[in-house]
């Protein structure tokens, strides 16, 4: 029987759209807030309930305002949170307030959040699971100078690491000893800013890994199974931008070696939702654990299509209550999926954010093709959240068709409004190297030299365009003669505007 | 300017990366790619915004900024930068560059009529920017001509006692 009734949404943006989509399906109602940010943003159509929290002027904002989330969600009669990504989503206390509540968590136990959330918890709990790591130090380190001798045991390069930590943030290479008392201070520093917490750890560090996650699936009854692997490794400064599944670099065997030992450290914690385990893959198909995250993650859709479960009904059955009724032998990996992250970014400009609004956006409609988006023509980009503006999910029967359709589907996404990294993922599929699967975690920094691809043709035309331009606004109807008096600065607006009279 | 009317026959469009395009004018709304002909054309409607239509593909088209002749378009998602130069104006430009080109070579002209009263500096002198080379007198007053760069002075054309026009050539230092 399904106790979950109405679920508070405490998230924006795609996942919200995503989570609401399920959710229709299965009848279960969904609650969204409105906020002073983004008033007219598309994930407030189509919920059930709109809490209106626009008159709200806390500097925090409200997804991240555990005890006003609480209280939405008592008022507006919900008797479970789905967090989405990001936000709260891995954050215990926000679990445990919902649970001592009343509300059903739609997420893993406020422990294992917790435990997997630190990461030198995690690692100890990895290490006596038998999972295989990078070397490193047992716990949190002191100073820069234990941080030397560790890293001397263990050779160089190594990486520092925030214990509390994630995307990206807190971790630093160190490749020679001299390099270490600083770097030390800049992770320490960095970590505690960005998780109010400066412990650091140190382990090895795995020169051009291949970035490997095993989506997991616990119940509260004690059974887990994994739903196979995504490859990640096509990233910037940490941050993901291209993932698929499954990944080239698996065969069979290591796949089941690597889906085991997944299994193995969800159990371990007693995991009972959808969650995922990230490895470091060598060049010599060493693999060693890196994290495990206790939410739904962006690249989820990947592992929906190659699988054909529906991670979001699998979430909310699991927090219901329900045993997972799939066995690991009723998992049958099927086709190849690729997700492109289109972000309002410049690739020209090293990937900074371009926020904006959104003019025009038209994307494929093909069978091989899924959208997932909070974003629709007139939506705006804000500053103040995340880039993303929709994730492009193709599908092939192999990775080649994969590739070839997601070419197909990049050259008919159709955005104006802002500078988006489609650029970048128009040059990807055309490279050697991501053709071939040897790409890996390093690619973007070491293997480019250009982040973005276009024709000769395109800058031609460009060229044509800026021509007219040019004698539209200093050439008299004859087109022939100059007069220099006009074609003074004329804002962009009204430049459109012409162009859109011819 | 105004009345500076100039028949114009070929446009030149220089991208931030210094290729050049050619235009003939009147601008036609084709493009030679080989030996065929490829018709352009600008439209825009609801759906799509402002686009060009080529060989059958729409490609989305913004303009970010337009400024005299500079413009930056954005297309298909890429941004450029190119400036328009008539045939003059790109005549001008050269002229200008290849006088930028001779930078290794700094020209103290005298900035006034007068006369020389002290040449400081001889063929052969270093020079540090900041030091007098000549002293002109001009209004009854002695100017203190100064080197604005280090270099090497290669030419000494002023002479004590002469007078000098403005912008005649004093000395020429090498940098």
């Amino acid at each position: 029987m399904m106790k979950i009734k109405r679920i508070l949404i405490a998230n924006r943006g795609e996942i919200a759209v995503r989570i609401m989509k399920t959710a229709h399906l299965m009848k279960i109602e969904t609650v969204v807030v409105k906020t002073a940010i983004e008033p007219y943003a598309m994930y407030l159509t189509g919920a059930d309930v709109i809490f209106d929290n626009s008159e709200d002027n806390s500097e925090i904002p409200v997804f991240l305002n555990i005890e006003k989330l609480i209280a939405i969600a008592l008022e507006t009669k919900a008797n479970a949170i789905h967090p989405g990504y990001g936000f709260l989503a891995e954050n215990a206390y926000f679990a445990q307030k919902c649970i001592d509540n009343d509300l059903i968590f739609i997420g893993p136990s406020p422990d294992a959040i917790y435990k997997m959330g630190n990461k030198t918890i995690a690692r100890k709990i990895a290490l006596a699971s038998g999972i295989p790591m990078a070397m490193g130090s047992e716990g949190n380190i002191a100073n820069e100078e234990e941080a030397a001798v560790i890293a001397e045991k263990i050779g160089y390069p190594v990486i520092i690491k925030a214990a509390s930590g994630g995307g990206g943030r807190g971790m630093r290479i160190v490749r020679k000893a001299d390099e270490m008392e600083k770097m030390f201070i800049i992770a320490s520093k960095e970590a505690e800013k960005a998780f109010n917490d400066p412990s650091v750890f140190v382990e090895k560090y795995i020169d051009n890994p291949k970035h490997i996650e095993f989506q997991i699936l616990g119940d509260s009854k004690g059974n887990v199974i994994h739903l196979g692997e995504r490859e990640c490794s096509i990233q910037r400064k940490h941050q993901k931008l291209l993932e698929e599944a499954p990944s080239c670099a698996l065969d069979e065997k290591l796949r089941k070696k690597m889906g085991d030992m997944a299994v193995q450290i969800a159990k371990a914690v007693d995991y009972s939702s959808a969650g995922t385990v990230e490895f470091l893959l060598d060049t010599d198909k060493n693999f060693y654990f890196m994290e495990m995250n206790t939410r739904i993650q962006v690249e989820h859709p990947v592992t929906e299509i190659i699988t054909g479960l529906d991670l979001i009904e699998q979430q909310i059955r699991i927090a219901n209550g329900e045993e997972l009724r799939y066995k690991q032998n009723d998992i049958k990996l099927k086709g190849w999926a690729i997700e492109c992250r289109i972000n309002a970014e410049d690739v020209q400009a090293g990937f900074s954010p371009d926020p904006g609004k959104i003019e025009n956006f038209n994307m494929p409609s093909d069978p091989c093709v899924r959208v997932d988006t909070g974003v629709q023509t007139g939506s705006s980009i804000v500053a103040s959240y995340d880039s993303m503006i929709a994730k492009l999910i193709v599908r092939g029967k192999d990775r080649k068709d994969a590739i070839k359709n997601c070419k197909m589907a990049l050259d008919k996404v159709w955005i104006k409004g802002t500078k988006t990294t489609l650029p970048f993922f128009r040059m990807l599929v055309r490279h050697q190297k991501f053709q071939d699967g040897t790409f890996t975690t390093s690619f973007i920094e070491k293997d480019l030299e250009k982040y973005y691809f276009n024709s000769d043709y395109e800058e031609m035309l460009a060229a044509w365009l800026s021509t007219k331009l040019f004698v539209e606004e200093n050439l008299n109807d004859d087109s022939i003669n100059v007069n220099f008096e006009h074609g003074k600065t004329m804002s962009p607006w009204l430049l459109n505007k012409r162009i859109n009279q011819f | 300017m105004a009345n500076d009317k100039i028949r114009i026959k070929k446009l030149y469009t220089l991208s931030s990366e210094n290729r050049k395009f050619s235009f003939s004018l009147p601008l036609k709304h084709k493009i030679k790619i080989g030996k065929r002909e490829y018709e352009v054309k600008l439209k825009a409607d609801e759906k799509y915004g402002t686009y060009i239509l080529w060989k059958n593909r729409k490609y989305p088209v913004e303009i970010i900024r337009s400024s005299q002749n500079k413009y930056e378009i954005l297309f298909n998602d890429i941004s450029y930068t190119f400036t328009v130069e008539t045939p003059f104006s790109l005549q001008r430009m050269k002229v200008l560059n290849s006088n930028r080109g001779k930078i290794e070579q700094e020209i103290i002209k005298a900035p006034m009529p007068g006369k020389i009263i002290d040449v400081l500096v001889r063929e052969g002198t270093t020079v540090l920017r900041g030091e007098p080379v000549v002293i002109l007198e001009a209004m009854k007053m002695q100017n203190e001509i100064i080197s604005p760069v280090n270099g090497m002075v290669v030419k000494v054309m002023a002479k004590p006692n002469t007078n000098v026009m403005k912008d005649d050539i004093l000395v020429e230092i090498k940098l």
